[in-house]
């Protein structure tokens, strides 16, 4: 085995990375914010690198830094580490009312490498559920005998974040298998405002305070080499009830999904790949809906077929999905995207830049979603 | 590469702005549960009662002149000496005598009733030893013998103002005055009536074995509602002024005569009125000279601390009977927080903003309601902070303005607390 000195570049990535990743923001681990998930447990993220989601999440499933599938790490043969930040733009038309959201995250970060043997592990964290959104009302409530309007302002920010802890191995040449531990953690910092009209006999009332999210679940997985050119995977995951604390008690508990998937990846010669990948997750069973007309939970389905042509060292990729997601009023309001990027390798392959850029249209009972989502990925391998 | 590595993190560093907050279209896509709002009367203010004798009159920044149907209250003052001598050269030691010629004295109108017709200010001579023990029975003698002087300040109103830079030049602003010689000053921007009366000796006489101590009375008159305040000595500039016209011989071979003046703020300054202040009795009481005070005290319940903020807090107080003074008289009641309880001698905390306040006219008797929002919610937050407030006239020991309210001794009419809360957000629920 040869091991290659690492060079002024190499390092160079490296303090790049040990910077984004020292200054990381709390609380800012999630994936995309949506509307469709206030009212339920979230938005859930996509458990995806740049790479694959360049490519609509197709690769997902192969991708050993898309935090999908344990079994795709055994394809780690050197200790590495990437990192993923997404910023959106988001345009919502919710019933005729237009409003622009602006938001920046960092969905997932894997770090990986082989143990002993054929074993390699890997951990690291993304966005189960997001929870930031902020949602302005006015009206005019009756006061003391006079129609007084008011302004309420209820913001949270925060997530549930999947702290994952997985191994793989190869027992066969055509057959990776996988599992992880997952330990669901986070928290959501709440500010609910009321301002009255009549700011001089009513004051500005403001309650804060910090819900703090626990759960857990695991993962199994296999990937298989059908041939030298075509692969298949599949997943299945469980995750326990979501427990939301509040200073030490408990005020809600909700089921998580059990979810499973697939996908199938085709060499069609040396520079493309075709891959595609389906999931369903139970999230009906988390059961939010309600009596005043809340949304209520629905089982999702979603698919994605992308493409990577050229060089491996600089690929070009795009790809679609489609699917639904779990929490709307009535149907479960659906997503349909399309994306695109570009990678790069630099400093002999031990380090890549990912660049994508997503489309994304979201439709539910009462509410349109437009999303731009710029994508940025650091793969880095000292 | 570099160029590649550069524009990623400039991207990053870029994109860090958030903007995630939205109109939200209710109950769909809104949060589970919402923000409430309840309305609430709470009946708990406790051990509430009245004290006496905090300011005396004298200390007072005003003093009241009134001629009403319920109430006659009159201002009093006394000056002080002036040397009956000086030395008519810097250097030298002998001393002259002086001859005083005149003199003139300055009141201010701080307020006045401006319904009222032929308002008339009249002076009369008191005893110069007239001090804080003289009441309305002991001077009122005094008040019934001939004026030395008046002034009709209707008339004076009236009257055009002259405008001549002369004039100006020597009274810093235009006046109005009339054929006795009587001036008057609107002064400044608060709209105070300077009225200057000038005294000859006839009307004044300067007694050299008192060294020009003597004591005025001011008892006032008009066609109805006669009421005004005269600023007193502690509302520094406002204050009675009496400045007096003298000469001297300054024995050189000449004999030249000199003229001189010398300006006298009052010794001690007060008013009567009459009828008097009825005792304390179990109601709260608030006003009056020497200055009287309510003491509150509130039992806040353990769910305002916990469970609710307070956005608007109101206390509620009934008269038990409308108080006495002319129709645009006012009082003024301010509620102050008190640091630590020692009853009547309770500590006052300074922070303005903190207090109430609330204004009253006479025949005022619907509930009075004060706005106390800021202190509640302090005391909400603060659980050690002692929970009262007192309750006082502003600017105190200025009027005889006094009014009574019903105590929690009186449960049907008792002192209330009237709050509008936010329940707590439910935190959590998806």
């Amino acid at each position: 085995m040869t091991v290659g000195r690492s060079d002024g570049r190499t390092a160079g990535v490296i303090v790049v990375a040990a910077a984004l990743l020292a200054v990381w923001p709390s609380g800012r681990l999630a994936a995309q914010d949506s509307q469709f998930g206030i009212r339920g447990l979230g938005t859930p993220g996509k458990w995806e690198s740049v790479r694959a989601r360049s490519a609509g999440g197709g690769f997902a499933p192969f991708d050993p830094f898309s935090p999908l599938m344990d079994a795709a790490l055994a394809d780690i043969r050197r200790t590495s580490a990437s990192v993923t930040s997404g910023t959106s733009w988001r345009a919502v038309d919710a019933s005729g009312t237009q409003s622009s959201l602006r938001g920046t995250r960092f969905p997932a970060i894997t770090i990986g490498g082989p143990l002993v043997g054929k074993i390699v592990i890997a951990g690291g964290f993304t966005t189960y559920l997001d929870r930031t959104f902020g949602i302005v009302t006015h009206d005019t409530i009756d006061l003391r005998g006079t129609p007084q309007p008011i302004t309420d302002d209820v913001t949270s920010d925060g997530a549930v974040t999947d702290l994952r802890f997985a191994a793989a191995m190869r027992p066969r040449r055509w057959v990776a298998l996988g599992a992880g531990i997952h330990l669901l953690t986070g928290s959501s910092r709440i500010v609910a405002t009321r301002t009255f009209a009549d700011s001089a006999n009513y004051r500005t009332s403001s309650s804060r305070d910090e819900v703090a999210y626990g759960g857990k679940g695991v993962s199994l997985s296999a990937l298989f080499e059908v041939t030298q050119d075509l692969r298949v995977a599949t997943w299945w995951r469980t995750d326990s009830r979501l427990r939301a604390d509040l200073s030490g008690r408990t005020v809600a508990d909700n089921d998580l999904p059990v979810s499973y998937g697939g996908g199938i990846l085709w060499r069609a010669g040396g520079q493309a790949v075709f891959a595609g990948s389906v999931a369903w997750h139970g999230w009906s069973t988390a059961a939010t809906g309600d009596s005043t007309g809340g949304p209520s939970a629905h089982d999702t389905f979603n698919w994605s077929a992308g493409a990577e042509l050229g060089p491996a060292t600089s690929p070009i990729r795009f790809g679609a999905r489609g699917g639904q997601l779990p929490f709307g009023v009535g149907k479960a309001p659906t997503e349909v995207g399309y994306s695109a990027g570009i990678g790069r390798s630099f400093s002999q392959g031990r380090g890549r830049l990912d660049i994508g850029l997503e489309r994304l249209q979201r439709k539910g009972t009462g509410l349109t979603e437009r999303v731009w989502t710029l994508l940025l990925g650091l793969t880095v391998r000292p | 590469m570099k160029r590649w590595l550069a524009v990623a993190v400039l991207l990053v560093m870029a994109a860090c702005t958030e903007e995630f907050t939205s109109p939200g279209v209710c109950p769909q896509f809104c949060p589970g549960g919402s923000i409430q709002v309840r309305d609430t009367v709470l009946s708990i203010i406790e051990r509430d009662s009245a004290f006496a004798g905090y300011t005396p009159r004298y200390q007072g920044g005003g003093m009241a002149a009134a001629e009403l149907p319920s109430v006659r209250s009159r201002p009093y003052f006394t000056f002080p000496t002036i040397p009956t001598r000086l030395k008519p050269i810097g250097t030298d030691t002998t001393t002259v005598p002086i001859s005083v010629d005149s003199s003139r004295l300055r009141l201010a109108i701080v307020r006045r009733e401006r319904s009222a017709t032929n308002l008339e200010l009249k002076l009369y001579q008191i005893p110069r030893t007239s001090d804080s023990t003289s009441d309305f029975a002991s001077l009122d003698t005094y008040f019934n013998a001939a004026a030395i002087d008046s002034v009709n300040v209707s008339d004076l109103l009236s009257r055009p103002p002259i405008t001549d830079t002369a004039t100006i030049h020597i009274w810093g602003d235009t006046i109005q005055t009339d054929s006795a010689g009587h001036v008057l000053v609107v002064a400044g921007t608060d709209s105070v009536l300077l009225v200057y009366f000038s005294l000859d000796t006839l009307k004044v006489p300067f007694s050299v074995p008192d060294s020009g101590q003597f004591g005025l009375g001011v008892r006032i008159s008009a066609d109805s509602n006669a009421s005004l305040s005269l600023g007193a000595n502690e509302s520094v500039s406002n204050g009675p002024v009496l400045k007096w016209f003298y000469h001297y011989t300054v024995p050189d071979s000449a004999a030249t005569v000199k003229h001189d003046s010398t300006t006298r703020s009052p010794r001690f300054d007060s008013f009567v009125f009459d009828p008097p202040t009825p005792a304390l009795d179990s109601n709260l009481a608030v006003g009056s000279a020497p200055s009287e005070r309510s003491l509150l005290r509130f039992a806040i319940p353990a769910f305002l601390r916990d469970s609710f903020d307070v956005v608007r807090a109101t206390l509620n107080l009934v008269p038990v009977a409308p108080f006495a003074g002319a129709a645009s008289d006012s009082l003024q009641i301010l509620a102050r927080p008190i640091v630590s309880d020692f009853g009547g001698k309770s500590t006052l905390s300074g922070t303005t903003g903190l207090f109430g306040h609330v204004t009253l006219h006479p025949g005022t008797t619907d509930t009075v309601t004060m706005e106390i929002t800021d202190l509640v919610r302090a005391w909400a937050q603060d659980t050690v902070s002692a929970k009262g407030l007192f309750l006082g006239q502003s600017p105190e020991a200025a009027s005889f303005t006094e009014i009574r309210f019903y105590s929690s001794r009186t449960p049907a009419f008792a002192p209330s607390l009237h709050i509008t809360y936010v329940k707590r957000f439910p935190f959590g629920q998806p």
